[in-house]
């Protein structure tokens, strides 16, 4: 209780209050205009959370986080594009709601169901992780490097469908982040050391001006191809009856409970993001509201649960993203990637300690993370009437935009070292072409991007592992977590072939 | 080509933009526009990092630029401390130097010292041999003893190979003849979080890494001279105590506050009297005490010959434990 206050005392100040607003707006903002993402949101935001208090900072970044999650489902209502892949499972009936005339009942709830699996999530994660810091003990380097790899596994399977091209991306990633010098030899590792060991590159490629090219500058270089596209044209709105009656969200309580508990296991999960989330509780909910008697409106009609179904489990995933990053320092995703830099730079080491030691700024990133999802709410309705306009942004400025912010953003990670801050564009600009040559080849992206983010992991892990079992590989075949791990990794792997080999059967029509 | 109006117009323009991120001169050091980073050379959490970043908190009242701490850990010290030599010298980017530095560049892994200037000499953190204190043994002698048992298997961790335990860990394990595992960890949160785990048997650290978790720890000896100042580690007996006292190794960690060799000396005094002034002040003293710091505070030359004097004494202890390059 005494923690509680105290974390109370960190986070309730106007500046926090109004840090988290304008973490919102952005967030919102950024979510809505196509080519910016969450992860771009956070990290343009990383070099400002520097110079605020730990608490407030984590807060804005949440903010923007969520917001870029909700804001996302805008442009995927009333255009049918998402703003960012997490609104991708919105379109289906967002849209049809749309061409109906009930944007604005869609839009409002697709706010409420962001709030609400916001909501969910934040409690699972206030009341799960304290108990799983406590079990991080139980985790060392051989558990570490199972879920690093089982995160991997995971996303390279589910990300365009292809394992191959899955996991040749992952690899790919984890090449690019060993590049550097080796971290116990200091032994440079790169083509032409003799060139390259004494430039920038000695520290390998740094996470945030990769991440801000992969969204950022490839996205942008997309989107110059439509150019000349005309726009879409902004359905006109009605701003009456923005939420669903009482009755019906009573009705709907399976549909909205089960997609908030998607999204925030799915979040928990290193490498399964929203993308994924939305997707699995869309299904989910389709399979709830075709059941006869349910008193729901079938998915895929342009109902109410067809769009609150995604909208509730993206939101829960950014709760339950926090759960790896707080409890053991693995992030869940790119933008849980950035949240968790800022959170070391401050000098917050998540883990057991974090959770023994310093509970009043856990709860302080709680409460921030409540507000921020109350403003996220609060904001997304406000602004119901200026979404339209911002979606009449003209690619035009938007690819400039997007691409000045992006150069800038990586400069700032870095501060003044002028050397190695136009190293990290040149970075940024090199990731961007590579991230678009790789879209253009249509191979996943989001595999390469934990490839690179969970691959130094993996390796101070694996050396360290084997270093305390003295050189024996067994090592990893001795931990009982690691053993499930690597069940899980051999099923998600070999899963999709038999089945269709016709091994087993009925699984899916 | 004569440019245009336009043309001359924006590259006014981004002259004015960028004027303000141009190196600082020195008469006007420090530049309030710009950032001044702390490079701590080991991951946060550690016994280095935590003692470095309350200080970094008072340094921020007497410095008008932002600080910003960043963490650079790595091949114990190295990576880091590369960082900061592939920076300008012009007193914007600080390093944490210390005896991982003095480690790390007599094992060749960085030039470190040799392109350093030292700006201020802060403090000692004592090294402490601890176990879970669960475990059978309770005397150093008692986990000397189990090691040889089975020479090579029992881990012996450390904070990271460059830095003064990992010099520690392999001066001890090789007056027991190899009896250790001995492992480098990632600074020593990540060393605590695996003895903790019961993954790594014992390990070598600073004093007030131990004092956060003293009910699951039970330190078996201090490798300094002189017994503990806390009350904590009182009855912690020292290596010649415990009857060792031919065994030569580092007995704590030493901190300096270090710039890359060329640093203006406008700038260099304006950071030796910020950190000096933080370093005086009543929180940061009282920190000091709290966690039994070892102060030994000075500033620029003699901060520099205390260093180098710490670098002759090092120089016999680290080629006795076979990891000197030349």
């Amino acid at each position: 209780m005494h923690d509680l206050a105290a974390g109370l005392q960190l986070i309730l100040s106007i500046e926090t209050l109004l840090w988290i607003a304008a973490g919102s707006i952005l967030g919102i903002v950024l979510g809505a205009l196509p080519g910016l993402s969450a992860t771009m949101g956070v990290a343009l935001m990383l070099p400002v959370s520097f110079h605020l208090p730990t608490a407030t900072g984590v807060a804005m970044l949440l903010a923007v986080y969520a917001g870029a999650v909700a804001g996302a489902s805008i442009p995927a209502i009333l255009l049918g594009t998402p703003g960012n892949p997490n609104a991708i499972a919105t379109i289906a009936d967002g849209l049809k709601m749309a061409k109906q005339g009930r944007a604005g009942l869609a839009l409002g709830s697709a706010a409420l169901a962001s709030l609400i699996g916001g909501l969910f999530s934040l409690i699972v994660l206030m009341s799960f992780a304290p108990l799983l810091a406590r079990a991080t003990l139980l985790f060392g380097p051989v558990e570490k490097f199972g879920l690093a790899l089982l995160g991997l596994t995971l996303i390279a399977s589910i990300s365009g469908g292809q394992v191959v091209r899955g996991m040749a991306m992952a690899a790919f990633g984890i090449l690019l982040a060993l590049l550097g010098s080796d971290p116990y030899t200091n032994a440079p590792r790169m083509p032409f050391p003799e060139i390259f060991a004494r430039t920038p590159l000695h520290n390998g490629i740094e996470l945030i001006p990769a991440l801000i090219g992969l969204f950022g500058v490839s996205q942008a270089l997309v989107d110059l191809e439509r150019l000349k596209a005309p726009r879409p044209a902004v359905p006109a709105l009605r701003l009456r009856n923005l939420f669903p009656s009482a009755a019906r969200l009573k009705r709907m309580w399976r549909v909205l409970l089960e997609s908030s508990g998607i999204g925030t296991l799915v979040g928990m999960l290193p490498g399964a993001g929203a993308s994924i989330a939305v997707f699995l509780a869309y299904d989910r909910a389709r399979a709830l509201t075709h059941t006869p008697d349910s008193g729901l409106e079938s998915t895929g009609s342009g109902s109410v649960e067809g769009v609150m179904a995604p909208e509730s489990a993206n939101n829960a995933v950014t709760g339950g993203a926090m759960v790896p990053v707080l409890t053991l320092g693995i992030p869940g995703d790119a933008a849980t990637a950035v949240v968790l830099g800022a959170l070391m730079i401050q000098g917050v080491v998540p883990g057991n300690e974090l959770f023994m030691h310093n509970m009043p700024l856990v709860y302080a990133i709680f409460i921030g993370m409540a507000f921020a999802l109350v403003a996220m709410f609060a904001f997304q309705l406000i602004g119901v009437r200026l979404f339209p306009h911002i979606l009449r942004v003209p690619l035009s400025l938007l690819i400039p935009l997007v691409l000045l912010l992006s150069l800038v953003g990586t400069f700032a990670v870095d501060g003044q070292a002028v050397t190695k801050a136009t190293y990290n564009m040149g970075v940024a600009l090199a990731m961007g072409l590579i991230g678009y040559a790789i879209k253009k080849a249509g191979y996943p992206l989001v595999p390469l991007v934990l490839g690179l983010i969970l691959g130094a992991m993996l390796e101070d892990n694996y050396r360290l592992a084997v270093k305390l079992a003295r050189g024996d590989q067994w090592v990893f075949f001795q931990s009982p977590i690691l053993l499930g791990m690597l069940a899980l990794i051999a099923l998600i792997l070999f899963l999709p072939r038999l089945k269709r080999a016709g091994i087993l059967r009925g699984a899916r029509p | 080509m004569r440019p245009s109006k336009t043309q001359a117009t924006l590259l006014a323009a981004t002259l004015l933009v960028a004027a303000p991120n141009m190196p600082a001169l020195a008469q006007d050091w420090p530049n309030e526009e710009l950032v001044i980073s702390v490079i701590v050379p080991h991951a946060a959490g550690g016994g280095t990092d935590s003692a470095i970043r309350p200080l970094v908190e008072e340094m921020r009242q007497h410095l008008p630029a932002r600080l910003q701490v960043a963490n650079i850990g790595g091949a114990g010290s190295a990576q880091g401390t590369d960082e900061l030599l592939s920076r300008p010298a012009d007193g914007y980017s600080l390093l944490i130097a210390g005896t991982h530095t003095i480690g790390a560049t007599m094992q060749g892994l960085t030039e470190g010292y040799h392109e350093l200037e030292q700006v201020a000499a802060l403090n000692w953190d004592a090294f402490i041999v601890a176990v879970l204190a669960d475990r059978p043994y309770t005397t150093f002698a008692e986990l000397v003893e189990a090691a040889q048992e089975e020479p090579g298997t029992l881990c012996l961790g450390n904070a990271g190979m460059g830095g003064a335990t990992g010099i520690a860990s392999v001066a001890i394990n090789l007056a027991f003849d190899h009896a250790f595992n001995v492992t480098p960890f990632d600074g020593g949160q990540n060393l605590r979080t695996d003895v903790l785990g019961g993954r790594c048997e014992a390990g070598i650290f600073s004093q007030s890494e131990l004092l956060s978790n003293l009910d699951d720890f039970q330190p078996l000896a201090i490798l300094t001279d002189e017994r503990s100042t806390l009350e904590a580690f009182r009855e912690v007996p020292t290596l010649a105590e415990a009857g060792f006292d031919n065994l030569e190794v580092p007995g704590g960690s030493f901190r300096s506050i270090a710039v890359r060799a060329g640093t203006p000396d406008e700038a260099k005094q304006a950071l030796a009297e910020a950190i000096g002034a933080a370093y005086e002040s009543d929180a940061y003293q009282r920190f000091m005490q709290e966690q039994g710091i070892i102060s030994t505070f000075s500033v620029l030359d003699e901060a520099q010959a205390y260093f180098d004097e710490l670098v002759a004494g090092y120089e016999p202890v680290v080629r006795e434990a076979g990891l000197y390059r030349e």
